[in-house]
């Protein structure tokens, strides 16, 4: 039981003598955040906490909760994904016009497929070629959007069988199966990192690559799950884009890969690797989704709302930094 | 060789006053007082963990002292930091010189002006003046046929060590620090060296030299001062002492035999490992043998080849040449995974870099090597696992749980974490790379019993360390490792630690 809690905190590795509780507190910073923002959701706007406008939030948030998932796995290894939109978008319209998107199980298997090819590409490039992931990603990020256009030249593209909305529009007990979906990823991902060996490997390599591969760890093999795995969430992702709007369109999933980038960091996993929660994951997601569902609430301008979602990150990442004990020394030390 | 210098009438160029070093655990240096004058090279000399390092580092600014201080003669204040010696006219050639790979070598005999930005002028770095220069300062050091615009990266280090020598001719200074300078340079550029230190104490220059190498720090200095135990032992006029002398200080009188009742397995027994012709890194044909039960010391200085044939043994690193043979059976792990398959574990000298995960607890450091035991279809048993974790907590006595961070742990504890992991693997071969680096005196009690209790189980061990008191206590048999090769093999039945320190150095000939 024990050992769980020791990954769930982030910010554990402070000198000892602090106090575990304001650890574990600090640790538990992005909840609080949310916690923070509903309460202001409910003062702000009367129409906040209706049974229609949170489905609608979750409706909004579940797409890139489950690109947000992969983008977390690649960063515990310490690399970035910034292809995640491209490749989700390539998926999507390829689901979408795939013999003409007749058959909505094949389309699925065509998304999850297209997601997994480029995930063992990156892969392959990132772990057994040893490239930087952010440049590897770059050129798959361009490769990915380069075909969604060639391929729909700019149109979007509507598949034929009737069916191919009905995982975006059905709920189960009023919960939209969209959702469900999302939660059920993030909980095979919770348990992947925190109860198997794979799991176990990916944050030894995202700590210290050096002494994992001392220790015996495959890191090459490692480092080639989280990828592949990584390109099956956002090729399905891809599909259920496509379902939710009922056409793939060309631009689907542009910014995704900043947004996602973001609610990970929000969430308290750090770019370097090696530390980070689903929890935080899921939470980062959730603060953007509801940031952005209020100031709709609120008639905030779009231009603005981006402002909100910077400042947020900006916030989230000196937070994480600030050590509160010794905090008193640092500032006497500058002046 | 030299001239003489009468000390009585040289201008005082820096003094080290009553000056201490402690870190956790260890006293690196206990009152240390010493005068250097102008127009002389006063060579600094110990054995490995002398504290000859951190006296340079503590001149040099990089390291502050716990007590004492470090006055320039003409300087205003103490020196506290690595600006400070500059300012005071302090020159540091460190072991490894610091040279940028992607610089030309006119820009690298510039580098200190990259961090004078008062006088930088971006566009003019290295002008046709410059180029000159660099020309001129290149031939002092006897790099003449280099040019200063040919590539950096395609130097030997035996290049490179000269071409950071040449900045002595650009950099105005009154004290010259050679930290181990001469370890990478070669008996040709040895002589280009010499010819540099003559011509810079006849302009007044005071030089330290930081050494190990008894013929260089002979042909070289005016006076010897002997470190031990971070302690100064002495200072000798170098005309009026020998080599015995120095080597006496530097080990120290009382060489007795230690724990000499420890004889290990005797010749009947078959060896388990048969290393044969191995040659990797600096190591070449390397041949030993280690019977199980048999603790095997590696002794040689830092950068003799000792790590690379623990190395290649355990697939860290690539194998040149030779075979390892081990019961029975030829291994050749071409990384640290096959290795464990081969029932081999290699214990890194740098427990940060290779030891342990930083954000790992010490049950998650601990089961690293051993998790698939833990699994059923790849998902971990938490509860069997945190068990075992208790376990081996208490049989090593680690400090703090197997919830805490390993990060946070003292030296010695964090090395218990690692030998647990590895003896987790049951290994049949063990190489542990300087087991009590950087570990105080109370924790490496346990980790020699330790280790004495794995050769007690049938294993093959190999200990790699710089301390010559420790592999003679610990070890069986002791190999010397010199310039990459076996120069000599020793027990503590026959030999005292003197002659492990001297065949290492090399003292014997000299």
């Amino acid at each position: 039981m024990t050992t769980l809690t020791t990954m769930q905190d982030p910010a554990a590795a402070g000198p000892e003598r602090h106090n575990p509780f304001l650890v574990w507190l600090k640790g538990q910073y992005p909840l609080f955040i949310l916690i923070v923002l509903l309460i202001i959701a409910a003062v702000a706007s009367d129409s906040f906490f209706t049974a229609r406008n949170l489905t609608n939030v979750l409706l909004q948030v579940s797409v890139i909760g489950i690109v947000t998932l992969a983008q977390f796995l690649i960063v515990l290894t310490g690399g970035i994904d910034i292809s995640v939109g491209s490749v989700l978008a390539l998926a999507g319209v390829l689901s979408a016009g795939f013999l003409g998107g007749n058959n909505v199980l094949l389309a699925i298997v065509v998304a999850i497929c297209v997601g997994l090819i480029f995930g063992i590409l990156t892969g392959y490039l990132v772990a057994f070629r040893g490239l930087e992931p952010f440049i590897v990603t770059l050129g798959v990020m361009a490769l990915a959007r380069g075909l969604v256009y060639a391929y729909t030249e700019g149109v979007p593209v509507r598949p034929g069988a009737e069916g191919f909305r009905d995982v975006a529009t059905s709920t189960v007990f009023g919960i939209p199966i969209l959702g469900l979906i999302w939660v059920a990823l993030a909980l095979i991902t919770a348990f992947v990192v925190r109860r198997t060996v794979l799991g176990r490997r990916i944050y030894a390599v995202g700590s210290n690559k050096q002494a994992a591969y001392a220790s015996g760890i495959p890191v090459k093999s490692t480092l080639m799950a989280v990828y592949a795995a990584a390109g099956v969430m956002v090729g399905l992702s891809g599909f259920l884009m496509a379902a939710r709007i009922g056409a793939a369109t060309p631009t689907a999933g542009s910014l995704f890969e900043l947004d996602a980038i973001a609610a990970v960091v929000i969430g308290g996993a750090v770019l370097s690797g090696g530390r980070g929660t689903v929890t935080g994951a899921v939470t980062g997601t959730l603060i953007l989704g509801v940031i952005s569902n209020l100031l709709i609430l609120l008639n905030v301008s779009a231009y603005l709302q981006d402002a909100f979602r910077g400042a947020l990150i900006l916030f989230a990442v000196v937070f994480t930094t600030v050590d509160f004990g010794k905090r008193i020394t640092r500032n006497k030390r500058m002046s | 060789m030299m001239q003489t210098t009468t000390v009585a009438m040289a201008e005082v160029a820096f003094e080290i006053d009553n000056v201490s070093k402690e870190y956790p655990g260890v006293k690196a240096l206990s009152n240390i007082t010493l005068t250097g004058y102008r127009g002389e090279v006063l060579a600094i000399c110990g054995a490995n963990g002398a504290g000859k390092s951190t006296l340079a580092k503590i001149i040099a600014g990089q390291e502050h002292p716990s007590a004492g201080q470090i006055r320039v003669e003409g300087y205003h204040s103490e020196i506290r930091s690595p600006a400070n010696a500059e300012d005071a006219g302090i020159l540091l050639m460190h072991q490894e010189p610091l040279i940028i790979d992607t610089f030309t070598v006119a820009e690298n005999v510039f580098l200190k002006e990259l961090s004078g930005a008062n006088h930088v002028k971006p566009w003019n770095l290295v002008s046709k003046k410059k180029t000159t220069m660099a020309e001129e300062a290149l031939a002092a050091v006897g790099l003449s046929n280099i040019s200063p615009s040919a590539a950096t990266s395609t130097l030997t280090p035996g290049l490179r060590q000269m071409l950071a020598m040449s900045r002595t001719q650009v950099n105005p200074h009154n004290i010259l620090l050679l930290d181990e300078t001469t370890a990478s340079t070669t008996e040709e550029h040895f002589q280009d060296v010499l010819a540099l230190v003559e011509k810079e104490r006849s302009e007044g220059t005071s030089i330290i030299f930081v050494s190990h190498r008894m013929q260089e720090v002979f042909s070289m200095s005016d006076r010897i001062a002997v470190l031990r135990g971070g302690r100064l032992i002495g200072v000798r006029n170098t005309r009026e002492t020998d080599h015995d002398e120095i080597l006496t200080m530097m080990v120290g009188e009382s060489v007795a035999k230690l724990d000499a009742s420890k004889s290990g397995p005797g010749e009947e027994v078959a060896p388990m490992v048969k290393v044969r012709g191995l040659a990797s890194g600096s190591a070449k044909n390397i041949d030993f043998d280690v019977r199980p039960g048999e603790i095997v010391g590696l002794y040689g200085l830092v950068g003799s080849g000792r790590s690379s044939i623990a190395r290649s043994i355990s697939g860290q690193q690539d194998r040149d040449a030779g075979t390892v043979e081990i019961n029975g059976r030829f291994v050749h792990p071409k990384t640290p995974r096959h290795a464990l398959a081969a029932k081999i574990a290699y214990a890194s000298e740098d427990r940060r870099k290779e030891g342990f995960i930083p954000a790992f607890s010490n049950g998650h450091n601990i089961t690293l090597t051993t998790l698939e035991r833990y699994a059923k279809f790849g998902v971990l048993n938490l509860k069997y696992e945190a068990r075992r974790v208790d376990e081996l907590i208490a049989k090593f006595q680690i400090r703090g749980t197997g919830t805490s961070f390993t990060a946070n742990l003292s030296g010695g504890n964090q090395q218990k974490v690692c030998l647990a992991k590895w003896l987790e693997t049951e290994p049949d071969l063990i190489l542990l790379d300087e087991p009590t680096k950087g570990i105080d005196v109370g924790a490496r009690m346990s980790i020699y019993q330790t280790i004495r209790t794995l050769a007690d189980l049938g294993k093959a061990v190999v200990v790699i360390s710089s301390e010559a008191e420790e592999i003679m206590m610990l070890c069986n048999r002791t190999l010397i490792i010199r310039d990459g090769a076996i120069v000599d093999r020793m027990t503590s039945n026959d030999n005292t630690i003197d002659d492990v320190i001297r065949a290492s150095l090399g003292g014997k000939e000299l």
